[in-house]
Order: C-alpha cells, then sequence, then structure tokens
C-alpha cells in the first residue's frame, strides 16, 4: 500500500501557556481535499503554518508522502500555501507574483510566461497582470495569492479560506477551477472554509475541530447524516435539536420510542442511545408536510407557523410546539408552499430522519 | 472628479516654501557668485572665471576632492553595510532586542569630535591599544597608527557615528515587512538569500538610497574627524577649503567659493550616483 500523501500524527501545538492544537491526527490520500471547518479561532490556520512548516509541533507529527517533515524547513516541502491574508509581495506586479515560486525552481522564461498565463486565466486575472497588488481590489488580491500557489503545482495545496473575499458567481467559478485543477494535477490539498456549504461540495474528506481539537471526521454525507454531539450538528448545515427521553426499544422492528417536545416518536438509528435521557436531532429538509386530516404519516405533529420566509427555491420556516413551553424548530418545504404565519400545520418525520447525538442531557 | 487644474492649493504652499527657497538660493548663489568673481572682500568684484582655473588647475586639490570622494563613499557603505544586518537580525523583537538596539543608537548622543579625541587617545602610541598589545606580547614595541597615511582611522570614525544614523533609518522599514510575506517566500521555494534579494533587498531599497545618500553627503565634508585622525601629508576637500581661505589673503574667498561649489557638486551627483547604483544592481538580481 503506497504511504498516505498526507498525515498528522497526534499533533500539538502551543503559544506559550495556549495550547492552540491538542493531538490532531488525521490522513489524506494523494488527490483528495481535506476540508477544516471550525469556528474563529480554533486552530485551523495554526495546523496549515504546521503542514507548510511555519510553525514546528510541540509533540506528533507531519508526514508527506511517507517522509517525516520534522525538522524540514518550509522551503523543502512540497506545499504551497495560499494565506488567508494574501501575503502578497508590495513590490512586484501581478504576473511576478504569480511567477515568483516558478522563478524560485529555476524554469526557463518562457514556461514561466505561458504558466503563468494559464493561472491567470483560470482565477480571471489576465487584464490585471501589470498591476501592483496595491492597485487590486480584495477579491482580485485574493485570486492573485491563490494563482501564486497553484502556479507552483505543489504536492500538497494548502488553502485557507481561499474564496471569501469573492462575490457568489465568481467563487462558484473558481471553486470549479481548484476542482479541476486538482483532476489535472493531482494534487493532495487541505482546505480551510467557514462555508460549510463549500465543505460539504468540495471535499473528501471534512475534519471539525474546535478549541484545537477535532470534533469529528469522516466523508460529508456522514457528516451531516449523523453528527456526533450538537456543536457538530449544528455547525454543518442547520439542525433541530431537542432533548429525548428513551422509553423502549423494538427489537423486531429495530425502532425506538422516544419522548420529545414533538410527542412520542419512533426513532431508527443504527447507533444506540447512549442514555435514557439524551439530544436527538434532525433536519429542517426531513419534515414532510401531511394534509390535516391525514392519519398515514409516521411521527406526527402539530405546530403553529411563527414565521415564513421565501428564499427562491426554498421556504424556511420557523414553528413552534403549542402548549405549556413552546419549542421552536426550523423547517424548510422545497418550492412554493401556501402557507401563512399563525396556521396550524401537520408535519411527519421518518423514523430514519432522527438521529441520537452522543450526548447526554440532563 | 473635475480634470481641470487647480493652482489654489499649490498657492497656499508658497508661505513655506519661498523663505526655504530663499535661504538656499541664498547660499548657494552666494557661494556660485563668488566662485566667479563677485563679492570679493579685498579688491574689486567682477565677472571671471580665473578662480575656478586657479583651483581645478591645482593638483593639491583633485588629491582632496577625490580623497574626500573616496572616504565619504567607504564611510556610506560600510555604515551601511553593517547596520543593515543589525537591523535584520532586530527585526523580531526578542529579549534584550532593546538594550541592543539602545546600544547600537548610543553613539548618537556622543559628539563627533570628542568621539575623535577618545579614538585617537586609544590608539596614541603610549594609548591603551598599544599597551594593551605589548602587554600580550602581540608586538615587541608600540606600533604607530595616529593619523595613518590611508586614512582607516577616519573611515572607523565615520563609521562608528554613522552607522547607528543608518540602522535608525533602516530599523523603520525591516520591521514593516510582514512575517506572512517572508514565509509566502519561503513557502515558494526561497532559502534565506533569496527571500534577502528578492523581497527583504527590494522592500527596504528606498531607505537604503536614503542612508547612503546622507551618510555620503556628510561624510564628503568632514572638517573634524580628518583634523583629528586624518592622515597628515591629505586634506579633505572641507579642510582644503579653509587652507585655501586662509592662505591666500587676496583672493581666498573667490577660491575657497570654488572649492564649496565643487564640494556640492560632489554630495549631489556623487550621492546620485551611489543611489543609482544600488538600485541598478538590485534591478539586476531582483524579480
Ligand atoms: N503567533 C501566535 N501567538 C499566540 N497565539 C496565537 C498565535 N497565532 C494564533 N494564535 C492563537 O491560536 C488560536 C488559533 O488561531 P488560528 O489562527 O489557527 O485560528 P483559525 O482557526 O484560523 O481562526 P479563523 O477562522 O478566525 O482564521 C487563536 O486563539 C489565536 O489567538
Ligand atoms: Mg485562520
Amino acid at each position: 500500500m503506497p504511504p498516505h500523501a498526507l498525515t498528522i500524527d497526534e499533533a500539538s501545538l502551543s503559544f506559550g501557556r495556549f495550547q492552540a492544537l491538542k493531538s490532531v491526527s488525521f490522513a489524506a490520500e494523494q488527490g483528495q481535499l481535506v476540508t477544516l471547518l471550525g469556528p474563529s479561532g480554533c486552530g485551523k490556520t495554526t495546523l496549515l503554518k504546521a503542514i507548510a512548516g511555519f510553525l514546528a509541533l510541540d509533540s506528533g507529527r507531519i508526514e508527506i508522502g511517507g517522509h517525516d517533515m520534522t525538522g524540514i524547513p518550509p522551503e523543502r516541502r512540497d506545499t504551497a500555501m495560499c494565506f488567508q491574508s494574501y501575503a502578497l509581495f508590495p513590490h512586484l506586479s501581478v504576473s511576478d507574483n504569480i511567477g515568483f515560486g516558478l522563478r524560485q525552481q529555476r524554469i526557463g522564461e518562457a514556461e514561466i510566461r505561458s504558466r503563468v498565463g494559464t493561472v491567470a486565466e483560470q482565477v480571471s486575472l489576465v487584464a490585471q497582470l501589470a498591476k501592483l497588488p496595491g492597485q487590486l481590489s480584495g477579491g482580485q488580491q485574493q485570486r492573485v495569492a491563490l494563482a501564486r500557489a497553484m502556479a507552483v503545482r505543489p504536492g500538497i495545496m494548502l488553502f485557507d479560506e481561499p474564496l471569501s473575499n469573492l462575490d457568489a458567481k465568481l467563487r462558484d467559478q473558481v471553486r470549479m477551477e481548484i476542482r479541476a485543477l486538482q483532476r489535472q494535477h493531482g494534487f493532495t490539498a487541505v482546505y480551510v472554509t467557514h462555508d460549510q456549504s463549500e465543505a460539504l461540495a468540495m471535499s473528501d474528506l471534512v475534519v471539525v475541530m474546535r478549541a484545537g481539537e477535532i470534533e469529528q471526521m469522516g466523508r460529508p454525507e456522514d457528516i451531516y447524516r449523523q453528527p456526533k454531539n450538537r456543536f457538530v450538528a449544528d455547525f454543518i448545515g442547520t439542525a433541530n435539536i431537542m432533548p429525548v427521553r428513551v422509553i423502549g426499544h423494538d427489537a423486531a422492528s429495530g425502532l425506538h420510542h422516544i419522548e420529545s417536545p414533538l410527542g412520542r416518536l419512533t426513532v431508527r438509528s443504527e447507533i444506540a442511545p447512549v442514555a435514557k435521557t439524551i439530544f436527538a436531532c434532525w433536519r429542517p429538509e426531513d419534515a414532510v408536510l401531511v394534509a390535516a386530516g391525514d392519519e398515514t404519516g409516521p411521527n406526527r405533529a402539530t405546530l403553529r407557523v411563527l414565521s415564513r420566509t421565501f428564499l427562491g427555491s426554498l421556504c424556511d420556516l420557523i414553528v413552534v410546539t403549542e402548549g405549556e413551553n413552546p419549542v421552536s424548530f426550523r423547517i424548510q418545504m422545497h418550492g412554493f408552499t401556501p402557507i401563512a404565519e399563525g396556521e396550524r400545520i401537520t408535519l411527519s418525520l421518518k423514523p430514519e430522519a432522527i438521529r441520537f447525538l452522543g450526548e447526554a442531557a440532563e | 472628479m473635475s480634470a481641470s487644474f487647480s493652482v489654489r492649493p499649490y498657492l497656499l504652499l508658497l508661505p513655506g516654501l519661498l523663505p526655504i527657497l530663499a535661504f538656499m538660493s541664498l547660499v548657494i548663489g552666494m557661494a556660485l557668485s563668488q566662485s566667479v568673481g563677485y563679492f570679493n572682500f579685498s579688491g574689486d568684484s567682477g565677472f571671471s572665471l580665473r578662480f575656478w582655473h586657479t583651483v581645478l588647475s591645482e593638483q593639491q586639490f583633485w588629491r582632496a576632492f577625490w580623497y574626500s570622494a573616496r572616504i565619504a563613499l567607504f564611510s556610506s557603505l560600510l555604515s551601511v553595510a553593517l547596520a543593515y544586518p543589525v537591523a535584520l537580525w532586530l527585526r523580531r523583537p526578542f529579549a534584550g532586542s532593546d538594550l541592543v538596539s539602545a546600544l547600537i543608537k548610543a553613539p548618537i548622543l556622543v559628539h563627533g569630535l570628542v568621539a575623535a579625541f577618545l579614538y585617537v587617545n586609544f590608539i596614541s602610541f603610549q594609548g591603551f591599544l598599544n599597551a594593551a598589545l605589548v602587554h600580550l606580547g602581540l608586538v615587541a614595541r608600540p606600533i604607530r597608527m595616529q593619523n595613518d597615511p590611508y586614512a582607516i582611522g577616519v573611515v572607523i570614525l565615520q563609521v562608528w557615528k554613522n552607522m547607528p544614523f543608518a540602522f535608525l533609518i533602516l530599523t523603520g522599514p525591516v520591521r514593516a515587512i510582514g512575517d506572512d510575506i517572508l514565509d509566502a517566500a519561503r513557502d515558494l521555494g526561497a532559502g534565506a538569500f533569496a527571500r534577502l534579494r528578492r523581497v527583504i533587498l527590494p522592500l527596504t531599497l528606498r531607505s537604503l538610497q536614503a542612508a547612503l545618500i546622507l551618510i555620503f553627503i556628510g561624510a564628503a565634508g568632514d572638517y573634524s574627524f580628518q583634523s583629528v585622525a586624518g592622515p597628515t601629508s591629505l586634506n579633505s576637500l572641507a579642510q582644503y577649503m579653509v587652507r585655501i581661505q586662509q592662505d591666500n589673503a587676496g583672493h581666498g574667498w573667490n577660491e575657497a567659493a570654488v572649492i564649496a561649489v565643487m564640494l556640492m557638486g560632489l554630495s549631489l551627483f556623487g550621492s546620485a550616483a551611489l543611489a543609482a547604483l544600488i538600485q541598478f544592481l538590485l534591478r539586476r538580481t531582483g524579480r
């Protein structure tokens, strides 16, 4: 079996007393894209800088292509980083910025010019090549940073929120260019983003971090479908999280019976609940609207519509339970739904749409 | 935005600019007109090129001219060459870096003349250095180092006095280079030397030039270091100017004015050439 393209093995790192990375481990195969996702300050940039070699680990190790990188300086690692702060060379034109790494590799001028031209086209910068970074807009500077890193075609690309400053359309375009380049050159990428839809759309592996630790990692669909705890459920997509009490398990049907703010529900889960009182979650798009008199759907609940936001392809509703302690939930209906605020509606949830989280509720 | 050129803001500058221009042109104008025979304090004033002719055909003048040029060149290059690595070393603060930088700047507080006398005392025949060398058995008898014919003493003093000055000028721009920019260069494969050549030097070029120019001009016009520690067989331009003024009772001022104009020319063109040379070298190697 060939070695992993990138292995992070129990990496720990502190700034003085503050521990920024706490025993972080994951591995990426050649050509994979790993997304680091997590709230601001959780250590994403720190991890990228450790991979690039700017920061030395306190313990643990980083391997690139099976080689231990401990003590190898950044200039001798096969990585290129697209900096969150852009870090463009202010004295060099856009084309010299993009060509910086290529000149360092002693590539011929003609080849440099052609490669700079190609990358510039991929990020729509051809018209800006002669300008200095100070003469560019924020989004243009960000694309120069991206192009400069991509031009050297390293084995490992490190992207630190490379698209955060672009408008939606340009972001889609550049994202597709990154994917196309990756298919073409087969680099392995570690990609930091705040945008969870970007993470879900692009990654082979999603790593969710919190306060220097990995909370959960896995394929995007797995993390989305079975988040480990409330933090992950809330961070990846929107989730309705509710405390529930497990009241029984039917071995024949494999269904768990629970008591919840929505009333009595049945849950089909491969994961057994870890406690009697526990948190469970479901996604807004999993709720199905049923006609008031319809008695056929499973897990029905009647709720009142508090607010309704029409989002084009979606209709976003906030609904509340009726009774003493109203609990609110968020649901999403595809297309236009003729529901008015204040109206009472009946929802149905499939037993497999409800997930137990690995956290006991008090 | 209107493209029409507005004169108003420039007019507002006049009250400030006029006195400066007036004083500058007064001084330069005085020197120039004196050098061509006007303002002759003894005898008749009137246009004449003979002072220029006398001075420029004097071999001693040219020796002084090239001597001052040489001292200015070595002093400015050496001062900057020493200050630059130190400024780079102190780019990021560390424990004790403030103390180091204060010590480097200390010579600014000592007057040049005082330093020159201290230095001469230190290296004199019976001075500390000779005593120490003899004591350590490195030499049999004291060596004569004072007023050395190669003007090493003068250059040492110039560098001692100007290095902190260059350090002061270079510190700011060197510190202004962001860590991320240097990290980016490393990440793209640039080792220590490539980072210096392709990023740090180009980004500090302007202050490098400024330091060179200022030190060059100061050293070209040196009088005190040369008088105290310089070679006895040679004059600096300033020294030569004073001597000419005092020696020639009749037209001393006029000939001294010629030398003054030449000194200004040396400062202007010498430092400009130096700045251009540095820029040219960096352009060639940069990118
Ligand atoms: N040089 C440093 N010295 C001290 N603390 C640092 C240093 N660099 C980062 N930190 C701290 O380490 C933590 C992680 O920082 P990091 O930049 O990795 O966050 P991040 O996940 O990239 O956040 P963001 O999404 O806002 O970019 C933060 O709490 C930060 O304050
Ligand atoms: Mg960051």
